[in-house]
Parts: C-alpha cells; sequence; structure tokens
C-alpha cells in the first residue's frame, strides 16, 4: 500500500513536470500557434500524393498559356508591354504556381462553413484567437503544397520555355519573402470576406468577385498591359502585392522595385490583420447559435 | 414503356424542382449566388479585350467568335450543373458507400443518382451562357441552333463526368482526377482551338471531347457544316450510351457502407 501511494507519488511528479514544461515551451504568445501549424503541416504531408494529382490542373492552365503567348508573339524577341515571351509565359507559370499551390479557396470554405455550421461556437473559446488560428493552419497546408508546385512550375517551364531571361539566383530569397507575404494578404482578405458570413449567409460570391479580380488583373496578365490609366487604380488594390509584386521579382528583378513591393505588402498586411480583427470582432457580436 | 418512360421523367423534373425550391428558401442568397456568377464570369471579358488589344484574331477568332465559345460553354456547363450536378460528385458517393438510398427507389438508379442535387450559381452560368449567345447576333435559326448545341454540350459533358466518376467503382483517387479533368476540360473550353496544333489538338478533339462540346458548334454556327452537325449529334448519343454502361457495370461492383440515410 505504501508502496502504491509512492508510486504514485513520483507520477504525480512527473506529470507536473510535464505540464510545467509543456507550460514553459507553449505558453508564451505565439507558440500555441506553432503547435498548429507543426501539427497541419504532418498531416498535410501524409497527403503528399493527393497534392500531386492537382497538377493535371495547372499543367492545363500553362499549357494554354504557353499556346496564347506563342499565338501573339509573332516575331523572336518582341516586347509586349515591356515583358520578352519567355517572361510574359514565366510570369503567368509564377502567378498561376501561387494560386495553385496556395489553394487560397480552403480559407474562405474554412471559415463560411464554421459561421453556417455553428462550428465557431466552439472555436472562439479556445485559448487562441479564431483568425489567426485559421491563418496558421492555412499557412501549414500552403507549405507543403507550395513547394510541391514551385518545383513542377520550375520543371515544366525549363522544359518547354527556357531558363528566366536574366534570373538573380542570389535574390531567391527576398522573392520568396515577397510569396510568403503576398500569400498571407491574400488569406487574410479572403478571411474578412468569408466573415461577412456573420451577416449574410453565404460569402461565397463575394469571394468569386475578388478572386476573378485576382485572376484577370494581376494573375493572366501583369499589370502593365493595361491602359495607362488604369495602372496607378491597378497599383492600390491587393493585386499589386498578392500576384503582381512577387511574380514581377521573379521576372525582372530590380533592388528599388523590390523594396516598394516589399514595403507595400507589409503596409497592406498591417491594414488587411487590422481589418480582419475589426470585422471578426464586430461579427461575433451578430453570432446566436441554437443549441443542439 | 411509354408510361414508364413518362413516369420517369416526371420524377426527375420534380426531382430538380424540388433541389431548387430548397435552395430558394433564402431568396437573399439564392439571387446573390446567380446575380454574383454572371458578374463573376462577365468579368472574364476584360481579358480578352486585352488579347484583342494586341492582336486583331486569337486562333482565327474574332470576338464574336471568342463570345460564342463562352455562350456555349458557360450554358452547357451550367445546365448540366443544374440538372445533373451529382454526377460532379458522383466518385465521394460511389467511395463512401452512400449509393444505397438510390439502389433501393423503384426508379431508375442513374437518373434518381443524377437529379439528386442542383447547383444553384449554375443558374447563373446557364443565363450568362444564354445571353451571349443572344447578344452575338445568331438571328433567330442560329439563336435555336446554339440552343440544340447547348443541349448536346450539356449531354457530352454529363457523359464524360458521368464516365469518368463511374471509373471510382474500380479505382479510389479516381475522386480528384476527376474533377481535374472535367475543369482541365472546361478551361480548353473557353480559348480558341486555333492556339492549339498537332498532338494537342488531337487530344482536344479525340480524348477529351471540348470539340465536340464546343468548337465543332461554333465552326457550325459560323458557316453551317452537315457532316459535323451530326457527328456532333452521333457523338453525344455514343458517348450517353458508353457512360451508362460503364455506370451499371460498375455498378456491381458496388459494396454498401451501412450507413443509414434517408432521402428526402
Amino acid at each position: 500500500m505504501r508502496r502504491q501511494e509512492k508510486n504514485a507519488g513520483a507520477n504525480v511528479g512527473v506529470l507536473g513536470k510535464r505540464e510545467k514544461y509543456i507550460g514553459r515551451r507553449y505558453g508564451l504568445p505565439g507558440r500555441k500557434y506553432g503547435v498548429i501549424y507543426r501539427s497541419v503541416l504532418m498531416e498535410n504531408l501524409q497527403y503528399a500524393a493527393n497534392i500531386a494529382l492537382g497538377f493535371f490542373g495547372y499543367f492545363v492552365f500553362i499549357f494554354i498559356f504557353i499556346k496564347l503567348w506563342d499565338y501573339i508573339y509573332q516575331t523572336p524577341g518582341e516586347l509586349i508591354a515591356g515583358y520578352s515571351k519567355e517572361q510574359m509565359i514565366w510570369y503567368v507559370m509564377m502567378t498561376e504556381m501561387m494560386w495553385f499551390g496556395s489553394n487560397a479557396g480552403s480559407v474562405g470554405r474554412q471559415v463560411k462553413t464554421d459561421i453556417r455550421g455553428g462550428n465557431i461556437a466552439y472555436l472562439m473559446n479556445k485559448p487562441y484567437h479564431y483568425t489567426l488560428y485559421i491563418l496558421t493552419k492555412y499557412t501549414g497546408e500552403w507549405s507543403v503544397r507550395l513547394p510541391m508546385y514551385a518545383l513542377l512550375a520550375v520543371m515544366i517551364g525549363t522544359m518547354m520555355v527556357g531558363p528566366v531571361p536574366g534570373f538573380k539566383i542570389v535574390a531567391v530569397p527576398v522573392m520568396a519573402a515577397c510569396i510568403i507575404l503576398g500569400l498571407t494578404i491574400n488569406a487574410v482578405f479572403k478571411i474578412c470576406i468569408s466573415l461577412l458570413s456573420f451577416w449574410i449567409e453565404d460569402a461565397s460570391p463575394f469571394q468569386w468577385l475578388y478572386d476573378k479580380l485576382l485572376l484577370v488583373v494581376g494573375t493572366i496578365f501583369p499589370v502593365e498591359i493595361f491602359p495607362q490609366a488604369l495602372q496607378p487604380f491597378f497599383k492600390l488594390t491587393p493585386i499589386y502585392t498578392v500576384c503582381y509584386g512577387p511574380a514581377k521579382l521573379i521576372v525582372d528583378f530590380r533592388p528599388d522595385k523590390c523594396v516598394e513591393i516589399l514595403a507595400a505588402q507589409v503596409l497592406y498586411l498591417a491594414a488587411g490583420c487590422g481589418l480582419m480583427f475589426f470585422v471578426y470582432r464586430k461579427g461575433v457580436k451578430k453570432l446566436y447559435v441554437n443549441g443542439g | 414503356m411509354l408510361t414508364v418512360v413518362k413516369n420517369q421523367i416526371l420524377v426527375c423534373i420534380l426531382s430538380v424542382k424540388y433541389n431548387i425550391m430548397r435552395e430558394m428558401l433564402n431568396k437573399v442568397t439564392f439571387l446573390m449566388n446567380v446575380t454574383f456568377m454572371i458578374l463573376n464570369n462577365a468579368s472574364i471579358l476584360i481579358q480578352w479585350f486585352v488579347l484583342f488589344r494586341l492582336r486583331e484574331d486569337i486562333g482565327g477568332y474574332t470576338m464574336r467568335e471568342v463570345m460564342l465559345l463562352w455562350g456555349l460553354t458557360a450554358a452547357s456547363f451550367g445546365l448540366s450543373r443544374v440538372l445533373f450536378a451529382r454526377v460532379y460528385s458522383l466518385p465521394e458517393l460511389i467511395v463512401s458507400g452512400k449509393l444505397d438510398s438510390y439502389l433501393v427507389q423503384p426508379k431508375n438508379v442513374l437518373l434518381s443518382v443524377m437529379t439528386s442535387s442542383t447547383n444553384i450559381s449554375a443558374i447563373g452560368d446557364l443565363l450568362y451562357g444564354l445571353i451571349l449567345l443572344a447578344v452575338c447576333g445568331l438571328g433567330v435559326r442560329g439563336f435555336l441552333l446554339s440552343l440544340l448545341f447547348v443541349v448536346t454540350g450539356m449531354i457530352i459533358l454529363t457523359a464524360f463526368a458521368l464516365f469518368l466518376g463511374s471509373l471510382a467503382f474500380w479505382f479510389v483517387r479516381v475522386e480528384m482526377l476527376s474533377g481535374e479533368m472535367v475543369m482541365g476540360l472546361i478551361s480548353f473550353a473557353t480559348y480558341p482551338d486555333g492556339i492549339f496544333q498537332g498532338i494537342s489538338r488531337f487530344l482536344l478533339y479525340f480524348i477529351m471531347p471540348v470539340g465536340m462540346i464546343v468548337y465543332h458548334p461554333v465552326h457550325i454556327l459560323v458557316r453551317f457544316d452537315a457532316g459535323m452537325f451530326f457527328t456532333v449529334l452521333g457523338y453525344a448519343c455514343l458517348l450517353s450510351v458508353a457512360a451508362t454502361v460503364v455506370f451499371y457495370r460498375g455498378l456491381r461492383r458496388y459494396a454498401s457502407s451501412s450507413l443509414m440515410e434517408a432521402r428526402m
């Protein structure tokens, strides 16, 4: 009996130490998001083969654009809006890589489903901020997808188009930072739109318009291809920071442009996060839950 | 026999009608879905205005032919997803063993499955497609012919999705691949065939039925060709029969998940 008590005491001690260790390790602000990120990352690594099945859609899109620009560029060395044929195709390949590799639609769907289905009532009570939880989860998802699509893009591009003219390999870390910032800004805006589900039942139609704006104006074409009068306006929209900026740096890297794009991204991210927290705070006040 | 067919058609019509009525419970959401889908599709015209500023024709197509291409694609896709939306999620039903509730009904299994769901935003696709076809200046005869091609396009698209979806009876991972193939087909269908040459052109006409859904119909609407016209009709019939045969062959291999489910 005494022996049992002694052992029991030892167990409590071990558990206590572990709890303290966990508290020390994860108690700091931000650590909990690290744990969420890691668990989502591990989960997504299990489904890498499923992600690879989506390569077909990316290939089809790129194939169409290679053929389209092949048709439009009639003479070798011709420039359209300051872009050579290779630059134009690589631009589309990079923006589409971000589009397919990030699967940003999942962020919107998740928030919409949580709000419509009432699951948000459980998630908002957890010791994290709901929007940051969604953002972290999404980051864990694209951390697996994006490198796979990047590898595919480089392979297709090198085989079918050739290397990016004047590509600066030393600038790759800055380009990567720019892509990550772009994806995060896009996710923040998509969360903001999905949070409208607090007021209207389905915010998907707004997501379609936002996506189409990004697709038509920033993904398929660089901003320079549009009339001069419209370009300053496009630079004020998320298009400049989400898709145009990162892709522009990859196909035509210039230090001054890089600083300009990074600064715009930081400003946009700060404003976007502010808007996201504001809309969420207002939205949860509208929430009512039917018991079940 | 005729009464059985009549009853089956009536059941299908009622099924779609109730699907739409269910979605219309929230009228604001319903109208927003339809209206915004029309706007969403219309925004892609910006891309074509930009491209036609660069070249007078793209793959031999002028803006009018591109509008025809978009009109036929959007209307065929929309009609298919209004009437037979469940075909596009068929692999999910098969893999998770959720076909039981359809198998016990005293009506045609395939038609019951196909008409059991409606995609509301697809009404926006259908309307957008019809508006584009109406403003293309085809004339009354041309417009009626384009409506026929919307129906053949819908049949071919549905049959293609059914064929791919039915492969889930044999292969588990078909779900994602069939979705990618259908979306790939739609992507090809919205660009002129003139930009594709060689093997890719062959694939688009004979492996992925894009040629039969939109390219041939657009050529026929521009200049009527009886041979091409009957090829499209014949292909639609042939693919429907093939897809139905594959579905029923696969159904023999279906294993239930013993899930309790009720269809209302």
